[in-house]
């Protein structure tokens, strides 16, 4: 009860941001509220259970294209469009998991590179289908229900979208199924031992956050109403990989963290030092990795047991 | 159920190319028995450990558990059945507290529904809290109740086997395994898991441990069976097998051979033919 509270609170106090915001203020909230529920979903996948997949923003990217080209290409009312999109999301998730999960670590990052890049690749070369280097654009978002969704309204929709997936991460992460993936991430002879069945755990563990990955994309599709293959290329998946270990890997408060942090830095330093943005982001990533490998989220917590410590000797 | 042993090993084998590490072993345990395999290294005690763990696959023979056949069967599908296993090297959930680490056993109880789960049904909640608490039981039992919610990290050696065995006991198995769970311990705490492994045999608890140390294992086992090369050489009471001539011979290096070398340089070698044999 006091847990949906909390998120009802989220939701209008979020959702009240963006109608007091103008329209360059718009477009970053609502990127950051997209890059916020990416890192929530890449956490669980990365963080949680362990899988170094480099596949998270691919899927975004086939969510997006595939709202927007089963809308205008194949003609879809949204509804459809948007359930059709979820099941290619899911199908693709799990043919790239099914064979991919059986590999671990490095290799399963090799093989999600792979995916990541021929994504690239399909884009290029799809034709008038994927609109090829140049993607597609020109589209608007079709009424919903025979309401035109915009402006503020719609960023209240990528609000609900976030705290959704905030929500449905929170109680998998909470519920047996998290212990399930954390324990196969840390040890998974032992999981089995437990009858946890490993192949099983990583290929939903894979397959549910890529989907969450791929929704956010369809979302993302009516942000800047144009998709094209440069937005989901490799720079923006080791980023997603940066904003979860810069906020804290496997905490649902360190992604968030992470990625307001991350998405922000480079809009606020660029006016002020140009192109050196990037120099104090690498530098600010080694820093992180070498003296809080438990990110942003850990120094809170060293922070809050000093003071508790302080208090109880006081 | 029917009234025989709860695990039947019958000619179990094991190849791996053409080394035979295990040649055609029988084994029962009972309800509430403690059975002790030992044997020297290479006898085929892990192997035939592992047949019955579901980590390898027989290349003969059958395991029974309760009357049905689990050759074949993957790892995790044992602990549903009742069966569950300690490592010889500790393997805790490192990023989870004792007590997490302990509910980790109850998974195949509370694995269900992901759908009741995203749902927030109200029993999957109640079974974690119920789950949690017994937990908390499991880790008194044990005699960590002080570490509770500590990190498994902060945990000595042998701690952490106190913990693998509630995390076993979790599961509330039917068949314990045990792989060597005396080996790094100090004696205070053999005669500590001694106690523990009574305990969950009075419980009507089958046990079956593979253990190199003799000692812990003859003052701790009803029944004995002793492997080398492959192969079953003796079984029976811990006081009969240690009077047997075979087993003597397989530890000690038969007596004969060492009767043979009259040369000071041969004892050597065949002390060392006989460790590398054992090895």
């Amino acid at each position: 009860m006091r847990q949906l509270l909390g998120f009802l609170i989220a939701a209008v106090i979020l959702s009240a941001i963006g109608f007091m915001l103008g329209s360059y203020q718009t477009d970053v909230y609502r990127k950051v509220l997209l890059w916020v529920t990416l890192a929530l979903s890449y956490n669980f996948l990365f963080g949680i259970a362990g899988q170094v997949a480099f596949s998270h923003f691919t899927f975004y990217g086939i969510g997006a294209y595939a709202i927007v080209i089963l809308i205008f290409q194949v003609g879809l009312p949204l509804p459809l469009a948007v359930l059709a999109g979820l099941a290619v999301c899911v199908a693709l998730a799990l043919a790239v998991a099914i064979p991919a999960t059986r590999l671990e670590g490095f290799y399963l990052a090799l093989a999600t590179l792979a995916f990541a890049q021929l994504f690239i690749v399909v884009l290029d070369e799809g034709g008038s289908v994927t609109g090829s280097a140049g993607g597609l654009a020109n589209y608007r978002l079709p009424d919903v229900f025979g309401l035109k969704v915009s402006g503020p309204a719609y960023t209240s929709l990528i609000v609900l979208l976030m705290l959704a997936t905030l929500a449905i991460l929170w109680r998998l992460d909470r519920s047996y199924f998290g212990r399930a993936c954390r324990a196969v991430r840390d040890d998974a002879q032992a999981a089995q031992a437990m009858g946890v069945n490993v192949a099983k755990t990583k290929i939903i563990a894979y397959t549910l956050t890529s989907a969450l990955a791929g929704i956010a994309g369809m979302a993302y599709a009516f942000v800047d109403n144009t998709v094209n293959p440069p937005i989901f290329g490799l720079q923006n998946s080791f980023l997603l990989l940066f904003m979860v270990i810069v906020g804290g890997s496997g905490r649902h408060a360190g992604a968030i963290v992470g990625a307001v942090l991350l998405y922000l830095m480079p809009l606020v330093l660029s006016p002020l030092i140009g192109h050196h943005h990037a120099l104090v982001f690498g530098v600010f990533m080694v820093a992180v990795v070498l003296f809080q490998p438990r990110g942003i989220i850990g120094l809170w917590d060293w922070l809050t047991a000093k003071r508790l410590r302080r208090s109880r000797a006081a | 159920m029917s009234a025989g042993p709860l695990l039947v090993c019958e000619g179990l084998g094991k190849r791996f190319g053409g080394l035979v590490a295990v040649d055609g072993i029988d084994l029962e345990v009972n309800s509430g028995e403690i059975l002790g395999v030992i044997g020297p290294n290479g006898a085929g005690k892990s192997t035939t450990f592992n047949m019955i763990a579901g980590a390898l696959a027989p290349s003969s023979g059958s395991v029974r558990f309760q009357g049905e056949v689990l050759n074949g069967l993957p790892a995790h599908a044992m602990a549903p059945r009742g069966i569950v296993r300690t490592f010889q090297h500790n393997k805790p959930f490192a990023s989870m507290s004792v007590r997490e680490n302990v509910m980790m056993g109850m998974h195949t109880r509370l694995a269900g529904s992901l759908w009741r789960v995203l749902a927030a049904a109200p029993g999957a909640a109640k079974a974690e809290r119920e789950a949690a608490v017994r937990a908390e039981a499991l880790v008194d039992l044990v005699g960590l109740g002080e570490w509770r919610d500590a990190d498994v990290g902060t945990l000595s050696f042998g701690q952490g086997r106190l913990l693998e065995i509630a995390r076993g006991l979790a599961a509330e198995p039917r068949l314990m395994l045990f792989d060597e769970p005396a080996a790094g311990l100090t004696p205070a705490e053999c005669v500590c898991l001694s106690d523990l492994i009574r305990e969950i045999a009075r419980r009507g608890i089958a046990v079956l441990l593979i253990e190199h140390d003799m000692r812990f294992l003859m003052a701790l086992a009803d029944r004995v069976v002793v492997l080398n090369f492959g192969r079953k050489i003796a079984q029976g009471t811990p006081a009969q097998v240690q009077a047997d001539a075979a087993v003597t011979a397989a530890y000690l290096g038969n007596l004969n051979d060492v009767n043979d070398v009259n040369d000071v340089s041969d004892v050597g070698k065949v002390a060392s033919a006989g460790a590398v044999s054992h090895a």
